[in-house]
């Protein structure tokens, strides 16, 4: 009895053992990484969480999104607050201030492969991923701010094909209203609020501008100011159309949704935005108009525009966690914008079932790709566009602060407060100001 | 009970409430009040130097100082205004015998029970210049020749924001006042009919010298409210257009949250403060300058 009473208690000290180890190591494994997002397209992106743990087991992702309109405010206060996710979404508008302030980390310090991809971006997408020479991100998407125009509407005033100049699309807004196409033939979405204010404001003015440096030159000074500069004639024509009624006085408080409704509804022809809202403004019964908006090149003398990308950045809190979270995070980024089997499979998704654009270029030649841009788009404009597109100009530390001085002088120069002279002479101060700062 | 026990018995029981207190509204505000000399820039995490009065001096000579300043004043004064008269006129109709007063003293308190927030985004689909009900409503009933863009013009985004405010606090307002009414003997008002008097000489012998504490408690907090108004201002017009709508308390949250600048970002919520104090201490002069004729 007592040998099988010494038997049992070996036998249950091996198992307890093996089982506890397993245990252990199995722990050991677990990575739990927290994922914060802007609240787009939640489903997708749930979606191709549980498709990478299926593929990665031992590794899980706690989703948590805010809304766009709160996103950066939400996160500097996380980040203030010492409450750092693992990763995120990141912006081009909001990299140098996060990088500077140590919060996001370089991708190519713990996964030099990272360069791998970059000949394969846009590349307007890798510098506005890049800072002090380092890549902060994987790209989400990538977009170019588009003209947009209601092809219907601009038939029934006569014409054919989107405005080449500001001068066309003067006189074209000036005949859909004399017509009583449209009351407002443009709307913008400038309200001081919305998060593609300045991009929409700066694609205008890549265009009129013939080759770089259409704000800053290369030693960050502002450029803007000069007399007739590019700048200057956006402002003075933006006025101008304003004054004329062309422009809805509305444009000052739109947002985006706002925007792209207005135009479904029909209420008017011509807008800039981002280019993947042709997919739901195309979309087949959202509107008596869907299947008539077409993209034309900027309008101007370059037909230049703002190209912006969101990615995917990691926080300093992983590099913290050790090396088991650092070997998910390369997993994380590798399946969600880098490739799979070859393919870039979650950035083509997202391009062929919402419409987002892409920095990786390849994907233009995508079959998938182009049928699905081809049903809401012309993709052989979208691509021109997207050749023409640039980073936005003046991107530093302190952008963010001179960013919302700048919305409300623009503001003021449509309204008649001030003159564009006045406007850009008080902007180039403030950003000297703020340089001298630094 | 023992004499040192009585002694000590009011303190221990409030204690707890003091620790409390302490420790999540005066050391807080203790902190943020030595933060404000030191240069807390968030982009320079490692560089936090002592200068001082600097943020103060930085903050005051803003370009966005005294134009915010005066638009908080103009707010200020056209809203706690707005939210009185909306308050007493409301409060007085309730206070008649009206059928179903009951039921109307819970709907008219629903405003102030929205969040603000809320309160925001609902003023914004109303006033909304191209498909808004506001608009819709007086474009079909003749009375305006098109849509009015009520939050993209300066003065109309001024009045919007007003109005919203009105609408939001007024309730509370109301029920402070009807509180008051219903105190007032309705004796007084009997004789003061015998007397001949009318309703306007009722109404400023009897109704307003009666009801002057609890008016003064709605001016108070009214103008508290008002100044530190932030969430309404965010979702409703988001400071603009062209500044137009930002108020100081505007500012505080952009230098923290988008110029990321904490140093500033707490001055100015300093500055403001001590102005609401200011403001507090004069009216509560006011009220003992009273309380002792």
């Amino acid at each position: 009895m007592k040998i099988r009473q010494g038997l049992f208690w070996k036998v249950f000290l091996v198992v307890f053992l093996v089982l506890g180890t397993a245990v252990v190591s199995t722990a050991a494994a677990d990575v739990n990484m927290s994922f914060v997002v802007w609240s787009y397209g939640l489903e997708t992106v749930q979606d191709n969480i549980q498709k990478f743990q299926a593929m990665n087991p031992g590794v899980t992702i706690a989703l948590k999104d805010y809304s766009w309109l709160d996103y950066h405010d939400t996160i500097v206060g996380r980040f203030a607050a010492g409450n750092f996710p693992d990763l995120m979404y990141g912006s081009d508008h909001w990299l140098q201030e996060w990088a500077s302030a140590g919060w996001l980390v370089p991708l190519d310090k713990y996964f030099p492969q990272v360069k791998q991809y970059s000949p394969e971006l846009a590349p307007y997408a890798l510098q506005g991923m890049s800072y002090n020479g380092e890549i902060y991100g994987m790209s989400y998407y990538a977009d170019t701010l588009d003209f947009i125009y209601n092809a219907k509407q601009l038939q029934a005033a006569g014409f054919t094909a989107g405005p080449r100049t500001l001068d066309e699309l003067f006189k074209m807004a000036s005949a859909l209203k004399s017509k009583g196409v449209v009351q407002y033939p443009i709307i913008l979405a400038w309200s001081q609020k919305e998060g593609a204010f300045p991009e929409a404001f700066l694609s205008l003015v890549f265009a009129q501008q013939k080759g770089g440096n259409a704000m800053f030159d290369s030693s960050m000074e502002p450029v803007f100011n000069r007399p007739n500069s590019a700048a200057a004639q956006v402002l003075e024509w933006v006025r101008k159309a304003y004054s004329a009624g062309l422009i809805d006085p509305v444009s000052l408080s739109t947002a985006e949704i706002d925007q792209i409704k207005s135009m479904q509804a029909g209420a008017h022809t011509f807008t800039i935005a981002p280019q993947y809202n042709m997919a739901e403004l195309n979309r087949p019964k959202s509107g008596d108009f869907a299947g008539q908006f077409k993209i034309a090149l900027m309008p101007g003398v370059s037909h230049a525009t703002v190209g912006y990308v969101r990615f995917y950045a990691m926080t300093s809190a992983v590099p913290k966690k050790g090396k088991d979270y650092l070997d998910a995070a390369w997993k994380f980024f590798e399946y969600f914008a880098g490739k799979t089997n070859g393919q870039y499979t979650v950035v083509k998704r997202w391009a062929v079932e919402n419409g987002l654009g892409f920095a990786q270029l390849p994907l233009f030649n995508d079959p998938d790709v182009r049928s699905a841009f081809g049903k809401w788009g012309d993709i052989t404009t979208i691509a021109e566009q997207a050749k023409l597109a640039r980073a936005k100009e003046g991107l530093t530390p302190w952008y963010g602060t001179w960013d919302i001085f700048m919305r409300a002088e623009v503001q003021k120069v449509i309204l008649g407060q001030e003159s564009a002279a006045a406007a850009l002479s008080a902007m180039a101060s403030k950003w000297n100001e703020l340089k001298a700062q630094q | 009970m023992p004499e040192t026990r009585t002694r000590w018995y009011p303190y221990v029981t409030i204690l707890p409430a003091l620790l409390l207190i302490g420790l999540f509204t005066l050391y807080p505000v203790a902190v943020a009040i030595q933060d404000s000399f030191y240069q807390y820039v968030l982009t320079k995490p490692r560089s936090h130097p002592f200068i001082g009065l600097r943020n103060f001096r930085e903050v005051i000579g803003s370009y966005y100082f005294l134009n915010s300043l005066s638009i908080t004043g103009m707010f200020t004064v056209a809203s706690v205004a707005g939210v009185f008269l909306f308050g007493l006129t409301v409060a007085s109709l309730l206070n008649t015998k009206i059928k179903l007063a009951a039921v109307l003293k819970v709907i008219i308190l629903l405003p102030w029970a929205i969040p603000s927030v809320v309160a925001g985004l609902l003023w914004k689909w109303i006033l909304n210049g191209d498909f808004g009900i506001l608009n819709g409503i007086l474009f079909s009933l003749k009375l305006i020749p098109g849509y009015i863009p009520f939050l993209s013009d300066p003065v109309l985004a001024r009045v919007s924001l007003v109005l919203a405010q009105v609408w939001k606090e007024g309730s509370l307002a109301a029920i402070f006042f009807l509180a008051g009414l219903q105190l007032i003997p309705s004796e007084l008002y009997e004789a003061a009919r015998m007397d001949g008097c009318r309703t306007w000489r009722m109404f400023r012998a009897i109704t307003f010298p009666l009801l002057r504490p609890i008016a003064l408690v709605v001016l108070v907090y009214e103008t508290m409210t008002s100044i530190l108004t932030f969430d309404l201002i965010y979702v409703l017009t988001g400071g603009g257009p062209a500044d137009s709508t930002s108020l100081i308390s505007w500012f505080a949250y952009a230098e923290i949250f988008k110029s990321l600048n904490l140093g500033h970002g707490i001055a100015l919520s300093i500055i403001i403060a001590l102005l609401t104090l200011a403001l507090i201490l004069a009216y509560l002069r006011i009220l003992r300058t009273e309380d002792s004729r």
